[in-house]
């Protein structure tokens, strides 16, 4: 009996340890033979996600086919540590998705691989890029990444909050047809749009530069700061242009009151719902960039089609399509007088780490993504400017993005900035964010808080140094 | 010789039993723990190989303003969880261990919370906290306070919040003292009753140091739970606002997989389990003043 029940127990692990060996997933599943498996991981999900599986469902049937390659497309959220943790690994994915802001500390760290000879075997060069865009995939002067999608930061300003408050902004001397010009516009605009409650509390805010809260680190760029010098090594956040950055942010909380912002922004939805502020009104401007066309198109659909269906407004010639939308993009403006078309260009990026098994086909795909039709397709898909100094005609006139052309030229101008590529960046934009976080709960006066991060980065920055010397040293 | 061959023939065979999880500890937990060991005196980028840099992470831990505050903010979330959660704790076991009707249904209701997912918990307790719409504030209103807190949104009411939430998760420490409680001999009441004990002498006199035990054992997994506290004020503040809800953990967690500093946050771990020693040992050495084991 004892016998028996042993058996028995035996084959009842027995069948499911079988059943999964011969019936469990595959690595491989869908997988064509004769392929040679690319792997690629994204950040993206939700549409995004989808868009990119186009891009890359159709390589797969064309010049994946011809050239036996298949792309393996996974999506995943905390790409760059999950990136990070299989290249210590030793097996890394053929393709990461990572952020421009990951591509210093990986290239300083010896994680990715040059991608110099491999574009210009497939003709990228700097002539196929923006400025912007091809500088910021480059660290001391090799190229470690390609723009997946790009993007630049704007205002967006709600232009059925400008028509109703007209006559209130025309009494202060402002035009409520035109978005401001210098920041001292854009804080005139912003205290004639804002509306209190009878208990004093904060209804709609005109600007709030704590909105959308992802820009700290760039908020120098509207006042002509920087955050580091390449040169010298040194950062260079105690310039009286970075102080006047913080001093900005500073004076919003002294008027309105940190209590009263920071209540007003609970109230408020998540970024990707219908319960956006800018979407629902109750933030009138806002630092953002191209892909909030798509995100109000699916959660606010009457704020892009007031007067036609998106389909018919789509066909018509752009000036009389934006009449269509109740929300409108201008260059964000400057504290800098003359200074025009200030941006910050971000993007994603196409990296490939060190140790990837498929370099060359990766690439091959980077490479298609990299053509212009290609290009242009997916940045449309996600209402986006182009990486790409060439674009078509009817890339501007049939964007999902009515204002895509106010990007592209902000991606052009002489002033479009991407971030400094500083080996130590994560602590940069840690250290950034928390410190305008103190200046703007008035913890800490603007002077105060950036001496403390100089001090902070820069020692950091050193100990960075020294160790390397260090490691130099050894080999 | 026969009944010695025999004894390594059973000690084999009980090795052989014991070797996954002998594996598993030597692989899983003997040989990271060396490592980190090693680690915390390297530099170690994680992608490069580690460079030995003697006491430089330890060192560099006494001028590091971030680890002193993340640090500070630990103590400050012991100070306000560890005393009021076993307070909280033990009344909540005393009503619990009352004989009313109903009863079982009360314990349910008390030690749900403690099963539902830590983050899930998270995100019901941001809205509950939510300073113009959550249904603390708005009760606050109802009673005729004008300007409630901002409760995950200032520095002064960020860490309490944190720490009130926690509360919410005691059920599992409720359980613990509601089975001491269960285990006080009775006779002792009786005769404390006798004697014409109040109830609070009898809680004081009787009670307590009955449980005295349980009450040890939760002081030290709690000591333990607080130092390593991260999920939530990971998922409610991420450290903010201004850093003041920062915990040890999470600048640890910062410096590993973000800053990718391994070597000092390998230092840091061992810091943090000195803490943990420390404070454990210090509970250990107070217990044979307070701690009173049933037949001793």
């Amino acid at each position: 009996m004892k016998r028996m029940l042993k058996n028995i127990g035996f084959v009842i692990l027995l069948i499911p340890a079988l059943a999964i060996l011969f019936f469990g997933p595959r690595q491989q599943a869908g997988v064509p033979k004769g392929r040679v498996v690319v792997t690629y991981w994204e950040k993206w999900t939700g549409p995004e996600e989808q868009q990119m599986k186009i891009i890359v469902d159709d390589f797969n049937a064309t010049v994946g086919l011809k050239k036996h390659i298949f792309v393996q497309f996974v999506s995943m959220a905390d790409i760059d540590k999950k990136t990070l943790i299989a290249t210590a690994a030793g097996v890394p994915p053929d393709i990461a998705g990572l952020w421009d802001n990951d591509i210093a500390q990986f290239a300083s760290l010896g994680a990715l691989t040059p991608l110099g000879q491999l574009a210009r075997e497939h003709g990228i060069t700097r002539k196929t890029y923006k400025k912007v865009y091809w500088k910021a995939c480059h660290y001391h002067g090799r190229l470690y990444a390609l723009v997946s999608t790009p993007a630049d930061i704007a205002l967006l300003y709600n232009k059925l909050v400008f028509k109703s408050d007209a006559r209130k902004l025309r009494a202060a001397g402002l035009n409520p047809n035109q978005a401001p010009q210098t920041i001292k516009q854009l804080d005139a605009y912003a205290r004639v749009l804002t509306k209190f409650g009878p208990r004093g509390q904060l209804l709609r805010a005109g600007f709030l530069p704590t909105e959308p809260g992802w820009y700290y680190p760039e908020v120098f760029f509207w006042f002509g700061g920087h955050i580091w010098n390449a040169k010298t090594h040194q950062f260079t956040l105690t310039t009286p242009q970075d102080v006047a950055a913080y001093r900005w942010i500073a004076a919003y909380s002294k008027w309105l009151g940190p209590e009263a912002i920071n209540s007003f922004t609970s109230a408020q939805g998540n970024f990707e719902s219908a319960q956006n502020p800018f979407m629902l009104g109750t933030l009138a401007m806002e630092q953002q960039g191209p892909w909030m066309a798509n995100y109000i198109y699916s959660y606010d659909r009457p704020f892009s089609t007031l007067h036609w269906s998106y389909a018919k407004a789509l066909t018509m010639p752009l000036a009389q399509r934006r009449k269509n939308y109740g929300w409108a993009v201008a260059p964000f403006p400057s504290a800098v007088p003359g200074m025009k078309d200030v941006s910050y260009c971000g993007f994603d990026a196409f990296v490939i780490p060190r140790g990837a098994t498929h370099i060359k086909q990766a690439f091959t795909f980077i490479a298609y993504v990299e053509s212009q039709p290609v290009m242009e397709r997916l940045c449309s898909m996600m209402s986006k400017n182009s990486p790409l100094r060439k674009v078509s005609r009817d890339f501007i006139e049939h964007n999902p993005n009515p204002y895509i052309d106010v990007f592209e030229k902000l991606a052009n101008s002489p002033n479009a900035r991407g971030l400094p590529k500083i080996p130590i960046m994560p602590q940069v934009v840690d250290e950034l964010n928390t410190e305008a976080q103190a200046v703007a709960l008035l913890e800490r006066t603007p002077t105060r808080a950036l001496e403390k991060a100089q001090h902070r980065l820069q020692r950091e920055y050193d100990s960075y140094e020294r160790v390397q010397r260090l490691r130099r040293a050894e080999k | 010789m026969i009944q010695w061959r025999n004894e390594i023939r059973q000690t084999a065979k009980g090795l052989a039993f014991l070797s996954p999880w002998l594996i598993g500890f030597a692989v899983f937990m003997a040989l990271p723990i060396g490592l980190s060991l090693y680690l915390s005196f390297c530099d170690y980028p994680l992608l490069q190989p580690p460079v030995f840099v003697g006491l430089r992470n330890y060192h560099a831990m006494l001028h590091d303003s971030v680890f002193w505050e993340s640090l500070r903010n630990t103590g400050y979330y012991a100070l306000l969880t560890l005393p009021a959660g076993m307070i909280i704790a033990i009344g909540a076991a005393l009503l619990l261990n009352s004989r009313v009707r109903g009863i079982a249904i009360y314990r349910a209701i008390i030690f749900l919370p403690s099963l539902v997912p830590l983050v899930a918990s998270s995100m019901v307790w941001l809205w509950l906290f939510n300073s113009r719409l959550g249904l603390i504030n708005t009760i606050l209103r109802y009673l005729g306070f004008a300007h409630p807190p901002g409760w995950l949104t200032t520095t002064q009411w960020a860490m309490p919040s944190l720490a009130i939430m926690s509360f919410w998760g005691l059920g599992n420490t409720i359980v613990i003292y509601l089975a001491g409680l269960q285990d006080v001999p009775r006779e002792l009441y009786e005769a404390a009753e006798i004697d014409g004990a109040s109830p609070s002498r009898q809680l004081w006199h009787v009670t307590l140091p009955g449980i005295s035990p349980v009450i040890f054992f939760n002081l030290i997994m709690a000591i333990i739970g607080v130092v390593q506290n991260f999920t939530v004020p990971y998922v409610m503040t991420q450290g903010g606002p201004d850093r003041v809800t920062y915990l040890f953990t999470m600048y640890l967690y910062d410096n590993a997989f973000s800053f990718l500093h391994m070597g000092y946050a390998s230092a840091m771990a061992w810091v943090e389990l000195l803490i943990v020693l420390l404070l454990t040992g210090i509970a250990f050495w107070s217990s044979r003043h307070w701690v009173h084991y049933q037949g001793k």
